[in-house]
């Protein structure tokens, strides 16, 4: 059972984050906290285990939320993106969500051609990596842009996943039915790391679901991304038409999650940093944009992580009704994106993971102090990191530092 | 026509490129004149980036167009002296397996005239010093696209300091994730978020600019 | 955690079965339980919730068990044969036998034409029924003999499941997903129930998998079974061929049941035939599945469906001590006469005498027929069908129960 004094710390936390994405000045600055590999380090296990086995996962991210308790809980088991699965199972409410994620014990059912897991395709002590690859030629547009499920569904899911090379082949359908049992199996798990982060003060309940760029579809899963950039150039309005396409349904699976409970969509936008600022305002960002205000007249608001550079599009986020959502930041000072956006848009991240794994704890101190300093003023600011992976070998007398820091000199 | 190769390559005007390469290259001495304009068109590119005016897609067009005129121009070049920079051996650390950053780079550098030898992705921490042993290079690239990577770095120069190579080779680090702090932790010599600056810091560390 | 008591008891329990089933006399009769219908009602929820509610379901097994405990236990997730899905995936050894017994949630991700279930096709008080239907044509003969198993996957099953119509549409896929998470998570379930009822002291572990006469694979599920007697006179070869390539599939099939120290197999056939059909037809390829197993140190369990007499001589072509023989219409003792220290006989109740009966006469009915059937041991008391109605009265259900404690002593 959860004791009152989590549930207020759980409401604390909550509504800490709540006024900072309403662009005000909470009680302190929210904190989402570091994460990564460190967890599995800390813990003492190897990456191999946990993403592979639930209860050692579970315990890792336990020690490390009671060491490092942040506003919103990091750890838990990580997966992939697996977005064509979910567009070719988009028909099928129950199941479409489930499979985006692709997760270790997914994976050896399924058996994707652009996963490695450590313990598996990779050393132990790996991380998963997504490596992309060309499933799509370019005289396919028309297809994918009649139907971009049924062109998922018939075309790329037996190009990405080993067991589904030949869709309804006996191999095929036993590798739905043991990804059922996986499924099933972890939702078990879930279920009780659920329950053991309500027990450390977590809020439960309006959580967050995905959505993504229709331009990334293509080019993380569709056309690898070098030749989708090619592709911008030779044949831009097949580009255009099938980012159009792609939009319905992307927005049509962001809303399952909706139903399921989610107030938030992550976007983790890929393409950005690749391109112009024309090319962007003509290709990447028409979509994009409709599909944050979509979800906004449903009520849910967006936050998008822009990978890479970011800065040449800062303005194009001025298009969006102010209190849209989130902005996280990766290699885009925080402090020039608020020039641009507060009072507009809540700016997430601003600790360089880099200082962290090579600064000493005076140093970070000093960082996180003057960054505080920077960027608390109005509100409207989550303090996270940049990038969301701390390697194992991070001394852990700097991720301490960060913590201090943000208790020292987060309070408004 | 080597000024309208050059214009048409850097506006990005790939069928126009090419185009005017196929012409030139059966010209007397075209496929030297295609070699050197190209090579000039993708220093631009590079600058054009640095500039802050191109974006990786820009790099990632211009090396497609180098990639297809240098496979008809190589071949009418057999015999000619091509100048090299240097060797470089290059390679995504171990633990990682993305190719994207590395591949890029690879374009741009080898149209520079850098000799890269590329040993591919999840490079285990011997195998770059057998290819320092093998191939004697001036500079050594290691990339990583994930934060994992920083740890494979530190660890690969610390091998190639035990095999008593470091003194003879400099290396450059690249990768999304790499700053002047993890170049300073890793220990290496100079670092690159971009493959420009990249290609330009190896110029640099290769003595020729 | 299961006391050391309850552990005793089920020791004791296994040691009875185990003891008649090596033809030798226990401390007591074995007793394999009466159940069925009765179970919900007695837990008093329907038939529906009983099929539906994992939780709801185990609670009555839990009560049914305690209130009337045997040497088994009684109640379980009921399910129908659906082995044309089993032989489809027989490749899939993880699959194949899970996805066997076609439960309530099951056949709401499958939809199988064959079932019908209460609370969905049926009233909520009524029992899961297997209707069967044809889904071959003789012409096709051919093919079931050249691979039984790509014919189940390609032919059948898109004839018998409505959401595998299409095997290579996101619908069956889909289904297949979702027919795994159903039973991951009744898998879990159905571990919480076996702790339960090891907690009320029955033997865990040596657990039972299933077998099929090859025939009654095909009059069950592929050409249904008025047509498969015909055949039998029309296409003679193509049947017994059939029964050859079918064995290979369904013997694979019962070995992936590793833990599984018996198989059980529910004749359906036997009674349609005469012996001379019976011997030429059904009898071969059912009796060299036997003998296979028994060489790889299995016990075969055969429920004889209705009238059995006829074919009573056929078990003696058995080593003595290959397994059990369960009577439904087959007098017991006539049975005994014959197989006297070769087979373990079980049956014995007639369910109608407890249905219909009083407890006095359930006493009588019971010393009469234990004074007949426990004397050289090698038999295990039970009822000749497995399904006692709701309405069964429970006092005779507990007059059947005291009497074996009454009479049941060796």
């Amino acid at each position: 059972m959860v004791s009152p004094e989590m549930q207020k710390l759980a409401q604390e936390r909550a509504a800490r984050m709540q006024a900072a994405i309403e662009l005000k000045e909470p009680d302190r600055v929210p904190f989402t906290g570091l994460g990564g590999d460190i967890v599995a380090a800390y813990a003492g296990i190897t990456a191999y285990e946990f993403e592979f086995d639930f209860e050692k996962n579970r315990q890792a991210a336990i020690k490390w939320l009671k060491d490092f308790p942040a506003d919103s809980p990091v750890g838990g088991i990580g997966g992939l993106d697996n977005l064509a699965m979910s567009v070719a199972f988009v028909d099928f409410p129950d199941l479409a969500n489930q499979f985006f994620m692709v997760n270790g014990p997914m994976n050896d059912v399924l058996n994707m051609k652009f996963a490695r897991f450590p313990g598996r395709q990779l050393d132990e002590y790996s991380s998963r990596q997504f490596i992309g690859g060309k499933n799509m030629e370019p005289e396919e547009y028309d297809e994918l842009i009649a139907d971009p499920v049924k062109f998922s569904y018939e075309k790329i899911l037996p190009r990405i996943a080993g067991n589904l090379a030949d869709l309804g082949s006996p191999t095929s359908l036993a590798t739905m039915a043991r990804l059922g049992m996986v499924k099933a199996q972890q939702a078990a798990e879930m279920r009780k790391t659920g329950a053991a982060l309500a027990e450390l003060g977590y809020p439960t309940g309006g959580g967050s679901t995905f959505a993504f760029a229709p331009l990334d579809y293509i080019g993380d899963h569709l056309r690898d991304l070098p030749n989708l950039v090619l592709d911008i150039r030779r044949y831009p309005d097949k580009v255009k038409a099938a980012a159009e396409a792609i939009l319905e349904v992307l927005v049509k699976w962001t809303l399952q999650g909706k139903a399921a409970g989610a107030v938030q969509a992550g976007f983790p936008l890929h393409l950005n940093e690749y391109l112009s600022p024309k090319l962007y305002r003509e290709f990447y960002w028409p979509t994009l944009k409709e599909y944050i205000l979509r979800l906004r007249e449903e009520g849910m608001r967006s936050r998008l992580f822009c990978e890479g550079w970011h800065d040449a599009h800062l303005d194009t986020f001025l298009e969006l009704p102010a209190g849209w959502g989130i902005a996280a930041f990766e290699k885009t000072d925080v402090r020039k994106a608020k020039k641009v956006l507060a009072g507009h848009t809540c700016i997430s991240g601003g600790i360089d993971v880099g200082v962290v794994i090579s600064g000493t704890p005076a140093e970070i101190d000093e960082y996180i102090k003057r960054l505080l300093g920077d960027m608390m003023p109005g509100g409207g600011f989550i303090l996270g990191p940049n990038v969301g992976n701390l390697p194992r070998n991070t001394p852990i007398e700097n991720v301490a530092a960060v913590y201090e820091a943000v208790e020292k000199y987060g309070k408004y | 026509m080597r000024e309208q190769l050059l214009k048409s390559f850097v506006d990005m005007d790939e069928q126009e490129a090419v185009k005017i390469a196929r012409e030139l290259v059966e010209t007397d001495g075209g496929a030297v004149a295609v070699l050197d304009t190209c090579k000039e068109a993708m220093e631009e590119v590079g600058r054009l980036f640095e500039a802050g005016e191109y974006f990786l897609s820009e790099l990632i067009a211009a090396g497609d167009m180098f990639n297809q005129i240098m496979e008809f121009t190589l071949p009418k070049l057999q015999g000619e002296e091509v100048a090299s920079l240097g060797t470089m051996v290059l390679g995504t650390v171990q633990g990682d397996v993305h190719n994207i950053g590395k591949d890029i780079f690879k374009v741009m550098a080898e149209a520079s005239g850098i000799n890269v030898i590329d040993i591919g992705i999840d490079v285990p921490h011997e195998k770059f010093v057998e290819a320092i042993k093998e191939h004697k290079p001036e500079l050594v690239g290691m990339c990583c696209l994930i934060t994992l990577g920083v740890d494979s770095m530190k660890r690969t120069i610390e091998v190639i300091k035990e095999a008593g190579l470091r003194d003879d080779i400099k290396i450059i680090i690249g990768g999304g994730r790499v700053s002047q702090a993890v170049m300073e932790h890793v220990g290496a010599d100079a670092w690159a978020d971009d493959a420009a600056r990249g290609v330009r810091l190896s110029k640099e560390l290769l003595g020729k600019e | 955690m299961v006391s050391p008591e309850m552990q005793k008891l089920a020791e004791e329990r296994a040691a009875r079965m185990k003891a008649a089933n090596e033809l030798k006399e226990p401390d007591r009769v074995p007793f394999s339980g009466l159940g069925g219908d009765i179970i919900a009602a007695y837990a008093g929820i329907s038939s529906y919730e009983y099929n539906f509610d994992f939780e709801k379901n185990r609670q009555a097994i839990i009560k049914w068990n305690t209130d009337f405990p045997a040497d088994s236990p009684q109640g379980g997730v009921g399910g129908l044969d659906n082995l044309s899905l089993s032989v489809a995936f027989v490749d899939f050894p993880d699959l194949a036998n899970s996805i066997f017994m076609l439960n309530g949630p099951m056949n709401d991700v499958l939809d199988m034409k064959f079932a019908r279930f209460p609370g969905r096709q049926l009233d909520e008080y009524s029992s899961p029924q297997f209707i069967g239907g044809k889904n071959m044509e003789p012409e096709e003969y051919d093919e079931l003999i050249a691979d039984p198993q790509k014919f189940a996957y390609e032919k059948i099953l898109p004839r018998i499941s409505n959401n595998l119509q299409d095997m290579s549409s996101p619908k069956a896929l889909a289904t297949m997903a979702r027919l795994g998470m159903v039973k991951a998570q009744q898998a879990a379930e159905l571990m919480k129930t076996g702790q339960a009822l090891a907690e009320l002291g029955f033997p865990s572990g040596g657990g039972f998998g299933f077998g099929f006469a090859p025939l009654d694979y095909i009059g069950d599920h592929l050409r249904d079974l008025p047509n498969v007697v015909l055949d039998i006179r029309k296409y003679p070869d193509k049947v017994k061929a059939a029964t050859r390539s079918i064995l290979e599939v369904l013997f694979k099939l019962a070995m992936q049941n590793q833990h599984a120290d018996t198989i059980m197999f529910p004749l359906h056939l036997n009674e349609y035939l005469s012996p001379k059909l019976y011997n030429e037809f059904y009898w071969p390829t059912l009796k060299e599945f036997i003998l296979r197993l028994a060489e790889n140190g299995k016990k075969s369990s055969l429920f004889c469906e209705g009238w059995h007499d006829p074919h009573l001589e056929t078990f003696l072509e058995l080593p003595a001590g290959w397994g059990r023989a369960m009577f439904e219409k087959t007098d017991v003792r006539k049975a005994k006469k014959i197989l006297q220290g070769h087979t373990v006989i079980q049956g014995g109740i007639d369910v109608g005498v407890v249905i219909s009966g009083t407890p006095a006469k359930i006493d009588e009915y019971m010393k009469a027929l234990l004074g007949d059937m426990m004397p050289g041991g090698g038999y295990i008391c039970g009822p000749n069908v497995g399904n006692l109605p709701r309405e069964t009265p429970i006092e005779n259900v507990a007059a059947v129960y005291e009497a074996i404690e009454k009479y049941g002593k060796y």
